[in-house]
């Protein structure tokens, strides 16, 4: 994970440790049939808790930091992508529903999923007609080529996803449409009638349609679009809109009364208005969510530390939480690229030595951390497979003789001594270094932590590979969350070897094998899915088989259900509430 | 005086400058003294996974391939003279004074750092109320009874005060008085006056009285001392053998040369703590001009850091340059040295 | 700019002004050496061949300045030997003990937050860190880098006070604006910049060695000013005194009678103040070590340890163990140090 996710948690940093997300996993160990509306323990994990189709009410909502941007085009937090669906509608979204369903991609503001043609290079999709802005003008298709195509504009929108410029076929040197104005972009984006809206890439790429579900292809009027202004007032084409908005501060949402149900078959459009606090105190948030007086924290990230004790211990306080799983790998990178760890017996004895119950418990144990991963796909992930390759025993604190087995075979019987890097201002990673410290100190392996800002983490240390072999760093603390829930939106960022510069700036640190390379390549051009997820499996097997990354934890957070919330349920696609169908009693 | 006000403007100004030049320097040299370039310094300002030609982009328009001294003449510029802001789809003024964009959210600087004036302001302004009687108050009544039970019990827990850091009599006041007594609100729960003055006062007390504790101890040694001296001074005696009543001769005598100090030092103070009281936002999680600072640090977003240390240093210099005039009105003697 | 120590508040005698002992967090961060600094008018010097004899005296009568010293005395002990107390008494300071932390909410299964024999204090939540152990360690760390930023300020700060108040006109203006532009910085904003903006290795230094040079350079240079003014206005007042005359008509340079005549004279504020000036320091550690921005993890810190207790302040006992600690040697100081000054001068009281 990058900086991105630093921005995540914003504000929460400073005092918490509480980074992780959330999102559906293995935590479904109850699977009782119970009354659905009876308060327990991931009551909301796989089913709709407290069903109801009651209106009215007003939701209230804080923030223990505050939105990157209300801006479709260039908000990149996953609450945000959840929560702006409530006053915008992009080409496609995650299904409405609990359990396995979230992570189907259904038409949203399109009336189908992508059709593809010359085998995945040019994508079209059909618009719905009679979908309106706040105003009363009616959605065209020129207005999602015009959102995409702003967001393709970094100088403008720097922290917005950067997909479409990727991938889009535009003209040389095409800065965005305030920029470049006038330029022929049908290249890359036709709108043969204003319901119709063709997408053409540089070469076939077969998951186009997650590209389509990002927020910033909902639609913005080019007549009303303020470049980077444009946060404080975006014009609504969901069930709500703005009313007031103080930036820093709060934010109101009433009915959009041009929004019709007819038009959207989505959203339920229960409550009549929310009000979101910013930057509230992250404990002051817990407390007033567990006294009745929140009902959400839109992060979705889990309560602090210092609320765990408020809530496992207590059955009663325990039934309005769950735990759910989502799509980030907590993990550590072991890089060959220094000695002796170029040797793969040297990445074994890390791999056996490490304790895996000590990892655990510095992201925060269980419930709060998440479970015990040996692979990198999360279970959320479709192709995740349960697998092992090096089993430590029952009680996972690490095989002490087969680390050094292992040591012995790599030619260091006593040890050895390098670094390990994590992010100076994360309290779990600091954790976790030191707990690695502890348990491969157990084997003669002698780590020195060493702890750098995190805004230039990547760019200038543990990702910056000239640094990493001066300075020693074998291990360097790394996490992951996909932007979907999806094999390429997890791996192509970590796993592939042409993604690292020697410049810096890399979440992969530590994995150059070639022939994962050409896996990745061969999955991406795949458009049917079922063909798709059995490579990713191939891909994760096969990294692990290099001993190039320790897995940790697949992210678990502790959500806890906001009293009188009606149609509660984790959407495995976001690993938080699904917030378009929340209402109150 | 015209004068002399005159020479002490312009220090405060050239100090200001000083201050911003040393600043900029930090921020900008040491880095690439540590081998950053320009573009591995935008990578912290773009999205996850950006294109090496994103960050060359952001480099560009944040303006990270000018040379040091033109990156500061636009910063200075914009405070004197505003700034223009591409805003993508057009281009806005930033009227003076500009303290220029967040890097990292691309938003002006200055109505952001301006909302945050009023919660230190609060903060600065109730607690020094408190320290300021309680502390001369306990400084006067010990120097009187010095010796007396009462002198040392206050003296001593006086001293005690001033050993404490505020980031521990913060956090554990606010895990008992917070926490398990339920009688102050938590910390971060801050609500501006002009929006509700009850819920204002009930989230500030605690932060108040911490703060103004640890003051009011530095507040009262300092009296007592102060009070211990003009009493033995030889007009005070005058005033006694003149057989002036007791009271008058300790408020009107004593207390008024022991005080000249004590308001100079608490202006002071005041101007020090309204830059951003940086351990006590933080520590009750206010969402003043010292968490500000933390932010803005943390994040390493320049314009920000640049904006709130020059507030900071502006409230200082200002502080010091009331504090200096009013002595010259007081005291002729200094205006002539 | 600043009201000189001298016009404000230099007609003061009351040492207690706002020494640096007056320090809580807001004068040790953001005020500290500033104006209220100069609050100490400094004693007037003082001189006589039984000056010492006379402090020594009065010294020994004073039973809560010697209670300080003994106190400081046991912790610079503690410090010293903090691997022979912990081999005695204690668990390595970095040592995890995640058998006794509940693997459900972090925290320490036993009571006051696993408190026994053998762990007396308890230990840390999450990794079960002996807390005992950690708050001893901690004293190395926060006396040595106390000490060496004092030295360093009381380094700078005499040379160029003796020199501002030695020469005299143009270099006193320099010297004394200098300080001016120290004290004006808003301190403690512009430590935590500094002290990120450090990279992980520089100057041939790296780890705990590069955070505490680090943190000395940084602590040391905003507290010089404060020593500065004090030295400025006892030179300005000590080389008008007779025997400065005396030395100089015998045909004396100015070395001579900076280091042979002037600086003697100068020894006894200097060493009050300097007394003063270690708990400030320790206060100023403690709080960059709270804000993140000190020493780095695992190496113990009492600040540290303060900030780590954050997440956790449902169980107070994190915080009250190195809480304690940074109490109880910043009051040692300061009584020990108002002692010493009472002592020195005998104007004060």
């Amino acid at each position: 994970m990058t900086r991105r996710t630093r921005a995540w948690a914003a504000g929460v940093l400073a005092l918490t440790l509480g980074l992780s997300t959330a999102c559906g996993g293995e935590a479904n160990n109850d699977d009782n049939n119970t009354d659905p509306a009876k308060a327990e323990f991931n009551a909301a994990l796989t089913k709709v808790f407290n069903a109801s189709d009651k209106t009215g009410g007003t939701m209230k909502i804080a923030n223990a930091g505050d939105w990157d941007s209300l801006d479709p085009g260039e908000t990149y937090y996953g609450y945000a992508w959840n929560f702006a669906r409530l006053y915008g509608r992009s080409l496609l979204t995650w299904k409405t529903e609990p359990g396995e369903a979230g992570n189907e991609l259904v038409p949203d503001l399109a009336e189908g999923l992508g059709e593809p043609s010359e085998g995945g290079k040019t994508w079209t999709y059909k618009i719905r007609k009679g979908v309106l802005y706040e105003d009363g003008t009616e959605v065209k298709a020129a207005d999602v080529k015009h959102a995409v195509l702003r967001s393709t504009d970094k100088a403008t929108f720097p922290n917005g996803p950067a997909y479409f410029e990727g991938y889009l076929n535009l003209p040389a040197g095409y800065k965005g449409p305030y920029k470049s104005k006038g330029v022929n972009t049908d290249s890359a984006i036709e709108t043969p009638d204003d319901y119709t809206i063709v997408f053409h890439l540089k070469a076939p790429f077969g998951g186009f349609d997650y590209f389509a579900h990002m927020p910033q292809t909902m639609p913005v009027p080019a007549a009303k679009d303020t470049g980077a202004k444009y946060r404080q007032h975006v014009i609504s084409t969901g069930p709500y809109m703005f009313e007031k908005n103080e930036q820093g501060k709060s934010f109101t949402l009433v009915r959009n009364p041009k929004w019709s149900k007819d038009t959207d078959p989505l959203r339920k459009a229960l409550p009549d208005r929310y009000e979101v606090s910013l930057k509230v105190n992250a404990e002051d948030l817990d407390n007033r969510l567990l006294s009745g007086d929140l009902h959400l924290d839109v992060v979705g990230g889990g309560v602090q530390a210092a609320s765990l004790s408020k809530v496992l211990p207590k059955p009663d306080v325990k039934a309005q939480a769950d735990n759910p799983g989502s799509a980030r790998l907590w993990y550590t990178s072991i890089t060959p690229q220094v000695a002796p760890l170029d040797n793969i017996e040297c990445r074994k004895a890390i791999m056996y030595a490490a304790d895996r119950v000590g990892y655990q418990t510095a992201f925060g144990g269980e419930f709060a951390g998440g479970d015990i991963a040996t692979t990198l796909l999360p279970p959320v992930i479709p192709g995740h497979e349960k697998f092992d390759l090096y089993p430590v025993g029952g009680d996972n604190k690490g095989d002490v003789a087969k680390a050094k087995e292992a040591l012995t075979k790599c030619g260091q019987p006593n040890g050895f001594a390098t670094g390990i890097a994590y992010r100076a201002e994360r309290p779990k990673e600091k954790a976790l270094a030191e707990s690695l410290q502890q348990s491969l100190s157990r084997v003669g392996i002698k780590l020195t932590p060493k702890p750098f800002p995190q805004g230039d983490y990547f760019s200038q240390y543990a990702g910056n590979p000239p640094y990493v072999r001066t300075n020693k760093i074998g291990l360097a603390v790394n996490g992951w969350q996909a932007d979907w829930n999806d094999g390429f939106g997890f791996l192509s960022q970590i796993v592939d070897s042409r993604v690292i510069r020697e410049t810096g700036g890399s979440s992969n640190v530590s994995v150059r094998i070639p022939e994962v390379d050409q896996l990745l390549d061969k999955a991406i051009a795949e458009t049917d899915a079922a063909k798709r997820e059995p490579i990713w499996t191939e891909i994760d097997k096969r990294v692990m088989e290099e001993a190039v990354i320790l897995p940790g934890v697949y992210a678990k957070s502790l959500l806890v259900r906001g009293k009188g919330l009606t149609n509660v349920f984790v959407n495995q696609a976001y690993g938080q509430y699904d917030y378009l169908s929340l209402g109150l009693q | 005086m015209i004068t002399y006000i005159l020479r002490r403007v312009l220090a405060a100004v050239l100090l200001l400058f000083i201050v911003s030049v040393v600043t900029f320097s930090i921020f900008f040299i040491v880095p690439r003294l540590a081998g950053a370039t320009p573009e591995t310094l935008a990578t912290r300002y773009v999205g996850r996974a950006a294109t090496a030609e994103t960050v060359k982009i952001r480099a560009e328009s944040l303006g990270l391939y000018d040379p040091v001294v033109v990156q500061y003449g636009n910063w200075a510029k914009g405070i004197f003279a505003g700034a223009e802001y591409d805003y993508g789809s057009g281009v806005e003024q930033c009227p003076p004074p500009c303290f220029g964009y967040s890097f990292v959210t691309n938003q002006p600087v200055w109505p952001e750092l301006k909302d945050r004036i009023p919660v230190t302001v609060s903060l600065a302004i109730g607690a020094s109320l408190i320290w300021l009687v309680g502390g001369v108050a306990t400084g006067v009544l010990s120097a009187l009874r010095r010796g007396s039970v009462f002198d040392r019990a206050t003296m001593g827990i006086a001293l005690a005060g001033v050993s404490l850091p505020i980031f521990f009599t913060g956090l554990a006041s606010l895990a008992i008085f917070s926490y398990w007594l339920g009688w102050t609100a938590p910390g971060g729960s801050y609500t501006d006056f002009t929006a509700n003055p009850a819920k204002w006062a009930y989230a500030l007390i605690l932060p108040w009285i911490t703060l103004a504790f640890l003051y009011a101890a530095g507040y009262a040694r300092l009296t007592r001392a102060g009070m211990l001296d003009t009493m033995g001074e030889d007009y005070v005696r005058t005033a006694r053998a003149k057989g002036l009543a007791e009271r008058t001769v300790i408020v009107k005598h004593g207390l008024r040369g022991a005080l000249t100090p004590i308001i100079t030092i608490f202006g002071l103070d005041v101007g020090l703590l309204l830059g951003g009281a940086v351990l006590t936002e933080k520590t009750f999680s206010l969402p003043g001009v010292g968490k500000y600072a933390i932010d803005a640090i943390v994040n390493n977003d320049l314009p920000k850091v640049m904006g709130v240390t020059m507030l900071a240093a502006f409230f200082i210099v200002f502080a010091n340059l009331v504090v200096d005039l009013l002595y010259a009105v007081v005291d002729p003697r200094v205006r002539l040295s | 700019m600043v009201i000189g120590p001298e016009p404000s508040i230099a007609g003061e005698r009351t040492p207690l002004a706002a020494s640096p002992a007056a320090a809580d967090d807001e004068v040790v961060g953001e005020a500290l050496p500033g104006g209220t600094a100069g609050g100490g008018g400094a004693p007037k010097a003082i001189q006589g061949r039984s000056l010492w004899q006379i402090a020594w005296r009065r010294l020994k009568r004073d039973k809560v300045a010697l209670a300080g010293a003994g106190v400081v005395v046991f912790l610079i002990v503690v410090a010293v030997c903090a691997p022979l107390i912990v081999a005695a008494f204690g668990h390595p300071p970095n040592e995890f003990h995640q058998e006794l932390i509940s693997q459900e909410t972090l925290v320490p299964e036993g009571a006051f937050g696993g408190m026994s024999a053998d762990f007396p204090f308890g230990v840390e939540p999450v990794n079960g860190r002996d807390i005992f152990s950690r708050v001893v360690y901690g004293a190395r760390i926060s006396l040595l880098i106390a000490f060496l930023a004092t030295l360093l300020s009381v380094l700078i700060g005499t040379t160029l006070g003796v020199v501002a108040g030695y020469f005299g006109g143009w270099i006193d203006a320099l010297i004394s604006r200098t300080m001016d532009v120290f004290l004006a910085f808003p301190l403690l904003v512009f430590a935590i910049a500094l002290a990120g903006v450090i990279p992980d290795a520089a100057f041939g230094l790296a780890g705990d060695t590069l955070r505490i040079a680090m943190l000395v350079f940084i602590i040391g240079l905003f507290g010089w000013p404060y020593i500065g003014r004090i030295v400025r206005g006892q030179a300005l007042s000590v080389r008008e005194r007779e025997f400065v005359d005396a030395a100089r008509s015998l045909g004396a340079r100015g070395p001579h009678i900076i280091f042979r005549e002037m600086l003697p004279n100068l020894v006894a504020p200097i060493l009050v103040y300097a007394t003063l000036l270690i708990p400030t320091n320790i206060l100023f550690e403690a709080a960059l070590s709270f804000l993140g921005v000190g020493i780095r993890p695992p190496t113990a810190t009492w600040g540290g340890m303060v900030s780590d207790a954050v997440n956790f302040y449902t169980e107070p006992h994190f915080m009250f163990w190195p809480g304690m600690a940074i109490f109880i040697t910043v009051l040692a100081f300061n009584l020990f140090g108002d002692g010493l000054r009472d002592a020195l001068d005998p104007k004060a009281r």
